[in-house]
């Protein structure tokens, strides 16, 4: 119980004083990044739980699984690049505090789509069209980046080169796009098909065809939930 | 000797090296380490890179990155010597390339850290086929515009050095003739070096029998810009006659 207080309270400092979270992590302050860690893994998991409500049944559980794996994945991906990145540019932070840091962004990450758990819970119960929860989520995603990166900005405030936070940033979008695409299907499941999609696909080729096929048939995308 | 290749990711350790670039101190030292950081990054990106036509390719290619990234910098550091002499800038010859060693170092550095990135990407594309060029085109851009990114990324830290041992315009002026060099020589030694993403048409190999037959400029000329062209201006579902491919 106490853990779980921690938890949370650590994340409520990191929501409403990134600077001084951050500035205590670079300075060694020991935070602990299990901590940002289980943060993220909650409010991932939570997050998924809503928007996998657009279908219900079985895929609640399939989405607040898959949406931690999603970012966690990205995060692992991206997180040489990230300690590269920043050291070039001019961090002296070390491997450990920068794992702490990117931990740290995955918490915000987190706290910020569970912000808007709500509204997405809301959308994904009363919306038929996958295409409509699509960009929603994308809308939702690309926003939590946005304010994301602002917690970048702050846990390395004397980097001499901010372009590199931008640049990694956008390879972190694409990254996390490949993910979900490999992981598909996240928010609808037909009958038939399994947890996971067989066939290897870019993100680009699977959201073009699903926004393809929903404009072509959007009675057909919807079609699992008017039988609803 | 404590060689590392975290003086690279150090910041004040980075500085200590460029000094000694600057006044040509511990030159064979570095030397050493950057060829050690481009073996061991490049081969790592370079595995990657040629993964996707098969694991076979994926291990001619972790050999061969390396060498193109050192071949690259030993075959511009006599005219980028040179150059930089006829634009007023007194180097040593070693230092000069014990620096485009150096620019390549961070480069492949980079071009490391994203290879966990590349590998997924290619693990996700579509297995090769006689049906999958356009993935092979895609692959391909996607590397060739990793590799050029990290290489501006290594020469951005060879200005750096250029703005310590030399004025502000006539840096300027060394640098974009390095840069131009660089891009103009790396080039054609990926073109001979070739295979690397590895065509769906040609068995692997670790160099082609013809690679030695024209140059990639050439290539480009002939080749790639006249099939663009026609494929602007002709109707594209007309268009099934497949182009060679680099």
């Amino acid at each position: 119980m106490s853990e779980h207080i921690t938890v949370l309270s650590a994340l409520n400092r990191l929501l409403k004083q990134p600077e001084a979270t951050a500035g205590a992590m670079a300075k060694g302050v020991p935070v602990s990044t299990a901590v940002f860690l289980a943060g993220a893994l909650g409010c991932f998991a939570i997050y998924g739980l809503a928007a996998g409500f657009f279908q219900g049944d079985l895929q609640i559980v399939i989405a607040s699984l898959k949406a931690p794996v999603i970012v966690f994945g990205t995060a692992l991906l991206c997180l040489p690049s990230f300690y590269v990145f920043t050291s070039l540019a001019g961090s002296e932070l070390s491997p450990a505090r920068t794992i702490g840091m990117l931990a740290g962004f995955c918490a915000v990450l987190g706290l910020l789509m569970t912000g808007m758990l709500p509204v997405a819970w809301l959308f994904s119960v009363s919306t038929r069209s996958i295409l409509f929860v699509f960009w929603m989520h994308l809308i939702m995603w690309f926003a939590a980046l946005v304010f994301a990166r602002n917690y970048l900005r702050v846990a390395f405030p004397s980097l001499p080169e901010r372009r590199v936070l931008r640049l990694w940033i956008l390879m972190f979008v694409l990254v996390s796009f490949q993910m979900t695409t490999h992981l598909r299907p996240v928010l609808w499941r037909d009958p038939d098909q399994g947890v996971f999609s067989a066939g290897k696909m870019s993100f680009f080729e699977h959201f073009r065809a699903m926004n393809a096929a929903a404009f072509r048939d959007p009675k057909a995308m919807a079609q699992g939930r008017a039988a609803d | 000797m404590n060689l590392s290749a975290a003086e690279l990711f150090d910041g004040p350790s980075r500085h200590h090296v460029i000094e000694d670039l600057c006044r040509g101190q511990r030159l064979g030292r570095h030397a050493l380490v950057f060829v050690l950081v481009i073996a061991g990054f490049g081969g790592l990106y370079g595995a990657v890179l040629g993964l996707w036509r098969s694991p076979l390719l994926g291990f001619y290619v972790a050999v061969k990155f390396p060498l193109l990234l050192i071949t690259t910098a030993l075959l511009t550091s006599v005219f980028n010597w040179m150059a930089a002499s006829a634009l007023g800038l007194a180097l040593r010859y070693t230092q000069v390339a014990v620096m485009m060693l150096f620019a390549l170092a961070i480069a492949a550095v980079v071009l490391g850290s994203v290879a966990p990135i590349a590998w997924f990407m290619t693990m996700s594309a579509p297995p090769p086929a006689s049906s999958a060029r356009t993935v092979h085109n895609i692959l391909y851009l996607l590397h060739t515009g990793m590799v050029g990114s990290a290489g501006i990324a290594g020469t951005l830290f060879l200005s750096k050095v250029l703005n310590v041992v030399a004025d502000r315009r006539r840096s300027l002026k060394i640098y974009a003739v390095w840069i131009l060099s660089f891009a103009l020589t790396g080039g054609e030694v990926a073109w001979l070096l070739r295979p690397f993403v590895g065509s769906v048409y040609h068995p692997v190999v670790f160099i082609r029998a013809d690679s030695y037959q024209r140059n990639v400029y050439e290539f480009v000329g002939s080749d790639i810009l006249p099939h663009l062209l026609s494929s602007i201006t002709e109707d594209p579902c007309q268009n099934t006659s497949p182009c060679s491919q680099p």
